[in-house]
């Protein structure tokens, strides 16, 4: 802030009114006021006919006026160490935005009488600095538009002369973007270089850029290659189950499937945890498999099909072990309901049990034959996924 | 435009429905301690396959294609999908009433006949394609292209017209 009052009174040659400080206008080292803020009305109708005056004045003093009405201020009014202290006090209590608020309600009133009255750049560029610390306000909130100024309007003019500037022209009153930006931190408005606050907001601009990366189609692939996961391990898992299920069933039918009661006695209670579970993984199997071959574009999966592809063999395996395996539902309910013969209301006939059981063992074997194969056909091209190539690109 | 979260969650909500179809196609038998457990099981069920329709159908209308007008070419693609989950329903719903109804008075009875076999294999097959195929179109829904006017959709457009 000091650095910027001090820009100021640099400029200030060329551009008498601008190289003074920021006062408050009853601070004018033109007229005398000894109690700015008690007589408002007076100092309005003061600066009035000052103004007037004004005009014949700057004319004359320009050159030096700039430099000299600090010192001036302090010989010609009694209370200037009063003022001096307000000097001193001055870049802190302009940052302070409430302090710069009641004033600019007391300056714009001036400002309007002078505007009125044809009043002089003088007092026009006096208001210039609370424009700017006004402006900061809504530039706080979108700073990163009031940001992009263009390098040629901000002013740091050393060659205005003072002949460009009529005394004649009315005041503008448009505020000019300076190189520094107010930027509120902890209720002060503090100074910052603009190029640093563009480089920052430019950063955030690329933050905010990189978040929506993350589109549906990515959730949606994200998605797919989890359950291509999935059915990875039900490929594995269910080959494993199937090969366990033949392997018990052997086993518990004794040597050349002799042992049917003993098979059913034991077995009953396994069958339709087996039948569940062996449900389960087929479909996650097969329509896993499906995804890998993309079995909705027909065409194309029989195609892959008929060129004897491994993931297309599989997939016609699973359903295949899918369609045999729920064919056994009946033989299944019924070792499941399973009570000896001797038993009354019992579903296993003396004699029935070879009938039922040797087609249900072959196809459980068919069964766990076509799943093993399948895994390994799987495991031939485990990368393969047509599904996942159409996700990414068509739709 | 679909949001990720709000795509995100729709989709979740599908997995979790389509999930709940598979476990209760796969361990319905298992759990038929009472008859009032399957009756609930499969109500919830039929009802599950019911709101996967609805939600499928909302994705639908939400997408710019629908939006534009192009029903036809949403029905062309997503067709299979459609077709199979109204077959699906239709089959769980008649695989129900039907073993509900032999099995009621005792669960742990022997009901199999060849009809109620058949129906019981195509019911459970219909499953397998019905979750493949939603699972398939939920998945497919995400991509950005349904949401805005692109080049895609302007050829698609075209072809339709003609």
């Amino acid at each position: 802030m000091r650095a910027d009052s001090g820009t100021r009174l640099e400029e200030g040659p060329p551009r008498p009114p601008r190289a003074l400080p920021p006062v408050p206008s009853a601070i004018q080292d033109d007229v005398p006021l000894s109690r700015p803020k008690k007589k408002k009305p007076r100092t309005k109708n003061t600066l009035a006919s000052a103004s007037l005056e004004g005009l014949a004045q700057t004319a004359v003093r320009r050159p030096s006026e700039s430099s000299e009405p600090p010192t001036k201020e302090l010989e010609e009014h009694p209370e200037a160490p009063v003022q001096r202290r307000q000097k001193k006090m001055r870049p802190p209590i302009e940052l302070e935005t409430s302090f710069t608020q009641k004033k600019t309600s007391g300056s714009s009133l001036l400002q309007d009488e002078n505007n009125i009255d044809g009043e002089p750049a003088e007092e026009a560029v006096i208001q210039k600095p609370r424009r700017k610390t006004k402006k900061t306000q809504p530039a706080e909130l979108q700073y990163a538009n009031e940001l992009g100024v263009e390098d040629e309007d901000i002013i740091t003019d050393e060659q205005n002369s003072p002949e460009q500037q009529s005394i004649f022209t009315a005041p503008t009153g448009v505020s000019q973007p300076v190189g520094k930006v107010f930027v509120e931190k902890s209720r002060r408005f503090q100074a910052a270089d603009r190029s640093e606050l563009i480089k920052t907001t430019e950063n955030i601009d690329v933050s905010m850029d990189m978040k929506p990366s993350w589109t549906t189609r990515d959730v949606a692939l994200s998605v797919h290659r989890a359950f291509r996961m999935i059915g990875l391990f039900s490929h594995g898992f269910l080959a494993g189950c199937a090969v366990w299920n033949i392997v018990v069933i052997y086993v518990l039918a004794g040597e050349e499937l002799s042992n049917f009661s003993n098979l059913l006695q034991q077995y009953k209670t396994l069958v339709y945890p087996f039948q569940s579970l062996l449900y389960l993984l087929l479909s996650l199997s097969t329509i896993s498999a499906f995804d890998r071959i993309d079995f909705a574009k027909t065409s194309i999966a029989i195609r892959n099909f008929l060129a004897l592809d491994p993931t297309a063999l599989a997939s016609f395996l699973y359903f295949t072990a899918l369609i045999l395996s729920l064919s056994q539902q009946m033989a299944s309910d019924r070792i499941h309901l399973y009570t000896p013969s001797s038993v009354n209301g019992s579903l296993w006939a003396a004699g029935i049990e070879e009938q039922i059981l040797q087609p249900w063992i072959v196809v459980n074997l068919v069964v766990a034959l076509l799943v093993g194969l399948s895994w390994l056909f799987m495991s031939y091209r485990p990368g393969m996924d047509l599904s996942e190539g159409i996700l990414e690109k068509i739709v | 435009m679909l949001q990720t979260s709000n795509y995100s969650l729709v989709l979740s909500l599908q997995f979790l429905l389509l999930s709940y179809d598979l476990f209760v196609n796969s361990f319905s038998e298992l759990l038929r301690m009472a008859p009032v457990i399957q009756l609930v099981l499969f109500i919830i069920q039929d009802i599950a396959v019911l709101f996967n329709i609805i939600i499928i159908f909302l994705m639908f209308f939400n997408t710019f294609v629908f939006q534009a007008g192009l029903v036809n070419l949403l029905f062309h693609k997503f067709k299979g999908t459609i077709i199979l989950t109204a077959v699906y329903l239709a089959l769980s719903i008649s695989l129900h009433v039907w073993v509900m109804n032999l099995r009621w008075k005792n669960s742990n009875s022997f009901v199999w006949t060849d009809g109620l076999q058949t129906l019981f294999v195509f019911q459970r097959l219909a499953a397998v394609l019905y979750c493949y195929f939603y699972k398939r179109t939920a998945v497919r829904l995400g991509d950005p292209r349904f949401y805005q006017d692109s080049l895609w959709l302007r050829k698609e457009f075209m072809q339709v017209r003609r």
